[in-house]
């Protein structure tokens, strides 16, 4: 697929590519270098679709890992272009090369708002995005209050209010004052009405930043999350295009469960029942399929899921069939879902009532610990050590102890630290103590610390 | 959120970087190397998911290109690799089969296909046909 009028970029690119080596390609890269800067000097007498041209040479140059430094200005200014074609190298380019504390970035707020603030449709998208991309503070402070207007506008296609909501969540992340509470505590209970899942998908980004700093003020906005979830969970009026392999938006019935779990409890029983209804289906409806991705999808779902239940301490039969789930996890052979299996375990472990239950699938965990994949090691360690009480603490030092002999170096250290914990924690008597400590521990330690 | 994203070849050739977080030049390429160095030698049977700093990398492999989304410690792990292999689906479509070298001579183009995608480190859109629609809307305009 050839690049549209820009021949002079395609025989550059195969220009570098035929390079036989590293000097060859600095020698026409520098070249190509030096071209530009006298071009730029120049500047008068260049077009916006010749600046256009070299801004895209000096991104793809950058990409090879160059410095353009030079160039900055010349990309910046592009945003002023009159034209589309033009204007979006600009923009696109500048998010590539500068970053929010860049000073050329400040000069260029000004042709920023009045794109967002004006009445072509792309070259708001071309700003909003630019903002939601690399915009700092000073962005913020200038440009809050337009953005606001364009994602509570009914006017705007669902493409602008998408763009509106992510481009307000960068401004907020980089200056929490800018949403004002008191104003958005029914705005942001409207804005989960939103029929258009593009816009709900980056809504509810915008909604998870926002509760997870003040819960208080968008109390409303609970039972909006769970109707969101039926929805999606009963595939009830989503557009083929919103399906992931068959399951309704994945991503936004993770989004939404993430932010369900800032809800420090749920009081309205009958909200209370709604959620759990949803979360029971998944829980026991997540089947393993063929297809990775599906397969993947549907356990991001239930992940997400186990980690609500958890948060919401739900009765004792829930918390087992988590439990029950999780122990069938860590013995599968994806590695993936072993991992997250052993993971979402030790997380279990906040909870009181789950150490007991957990602690049935000691001998899994155990095997874990040996298991190639350094990642799954680490999170079978975590697990054992956070697992280990009175009980079972001679079984588990001994095995961590036995595994340090043959442990790679990575793990040794941990291994070492949190055995030498455990064994002073729960010794059951002295002598065993002194035995495993003092004997096994000290000669394997000083072979480490001889490294 | 997503810190950044790094399309890169088995040499370690960067052919998409986006970050979402300020980073100096000097700071993004040490990035890139020890993003490269960490997924290229990762055993194909272990996991997709690797820490990396304070956070974590989100990678998977398609041909010779690694996909790597470095996100929060705390993110949905299943979720971001769906998401990658969303993104490759979406390339794959634009493309007509997508391979490198597409990618090579087309990168500014597949700018414009992420940032239609992604926004402010976030999920913007998930619906192939707007996201194709909307690269069809622009391209009238060019």
């Amino acid at each position: 697929m050839a690049l549209t009028g820009m021949r002079g970029l395609s025989v550059f690119i195969s220009d570098v590519r035929n390079c036989q080596n590293k000097e060859q390609e600095r020698l026409r890269v520098d070249k190509e270098l030096g071209n530009i800067r006298t071009r730029f000097k120049n500047e008068k007498a260049l077009t916006h679709y010749e600046k256009k041209k070299y801004v895209w040479k000096m991104l793809y140059i950058y990409m090879l890992g160059y410095d353009v430094d030079f160039g900055h200005m010349e990309a910046v200014s592009l945003i002023s272009a009159p034209k589309y074609p033009e204007k979006q190298v600009g923009y696109i380019v500048t998010s590539c090369l500068l970053t929010e504390n860049h000073e050329f970035l400040r000069m260029a707020i000004n042709t920023v708002r009045n794109d967002i603030i004006g009445r072509n449709e792309t070259f708001q998208c071309l700003a909003l995005t630019m903002v939601g991309n690399i915009g700092g503070k000073e962005f913020s402070e200038s440009l809050a209050t337009d953005v606001q207007k364009l994602l509570l506008s009914s006017s705007c296609r669902p493409l602008v209010r998408k763009k509106a909501a992510l481009c307000l969540l960068r401004l907020y992340r980089k200056n929490p004052d800018v949403i004002n509470i008191d104003g958005w505590y029914d705005r942001m209970s409207q804005l989960l009405d939103e029929r258009d899942l593009g816009v709900l998908t980056s809504v509810m980004s915008l909604f998870v930043a926002l509760v997870s700093n003040n819960v208080e003020a968008y109390w409303n906005c609970l039972p909006k999350c769970v109707k969101i979830l039926e929805r999606l969970g009963r595939n009830q009026d989503v557009p083929q295009e919103y399906t992931y392999y068959g399951i309704p938006s994945p991503w936004i019935q993770v989004k939404t469960m993430r932010a369900l779990q800032y809800f420090p409890t749920i009081e309205d029983p009958n909200t209370r029942r709604a959620l759990f209804e949803v979360l029971q289906h998944i829980l026991m409806g997540t089947d393993v399929v063929k297809n990775v991705n599906k397969n993947n999808a549907a356990h991001a779902i239930l992940f997400e899921a186990l980690a609500l239940v958890v948060h919401l301490d739900a009765e004792k039969e829930m918390m087992s069939q988590c439990v029950a789930l999780l122990g069938k996890f860590i013995a599968v052979r994806e590695p993936n879902i072993r991992y997250l299996g052993l993971e979402n375990m030790t997380r279990l472990l906040l909870v009181s009532d789950a150490q007991d239950i957990i602690k049935r699938h000691q001998a899994q965990i155990i095997i874990s610990l040996k298991d190639p994949d350094i990642s799954i090691r680490r999170r079978a360690l975590d697990l054992l050590y956070g697992m280990c009480d009175v009980t079972n603490a001679k079984d588990i030092v001994e095995e961590l102890l036995q595994y340090l002999n043959t442990a790679d170096l990575a793990m040794r250290e941990e291994l070492a630290l949190k055995a030498a914990i455990l064994a002073e924690k729960f010794a059951p008597d002295l002598s065993w103590y002194s035995y495993q400590f003092l004997h096994q521990f000290h000669i394997i330690c000083s072979d480490i610390f001889q490294m | 959120m997503i810190r950044f994203i790094l399309l890169q070849n088995r040499q370690g050739k960067t052919r998409l970087a986006k970050y979402y977080i300020p980073l100096e030049d000097s700071e993004k390429h040490k990035v890139e190397y020890e993003v490269h160095r960490l997924v290229v030698n990762r055993d194909p049977k272990h996991t997709n998911f690797v820490e990396f700093r304070t956070h974590k990398v989100i990678y998977r492999r398609y041909a010779g290109l690694f996909f790597s989304m470095c996100v929060d410690i705390t993110d949905n792990e299943l979720a971001y690799l769906e998401c990658i292999h969303l993104f490759v689906e979406i390339l794959d479509h634009f493309f007509s089969n997508v391979c490198e070298l597409d990618l090579v001579f087309n990168f500014h183009k597949v700018y414009l296909i992420l940032d239609e995608f992604i926004l402010a480190g976030e999920i913007q859109e998930t619906s192939k046909r707007a996201i194709i629609e909307r690269m069809g809307e622009l391209e009238k305009q060019e």
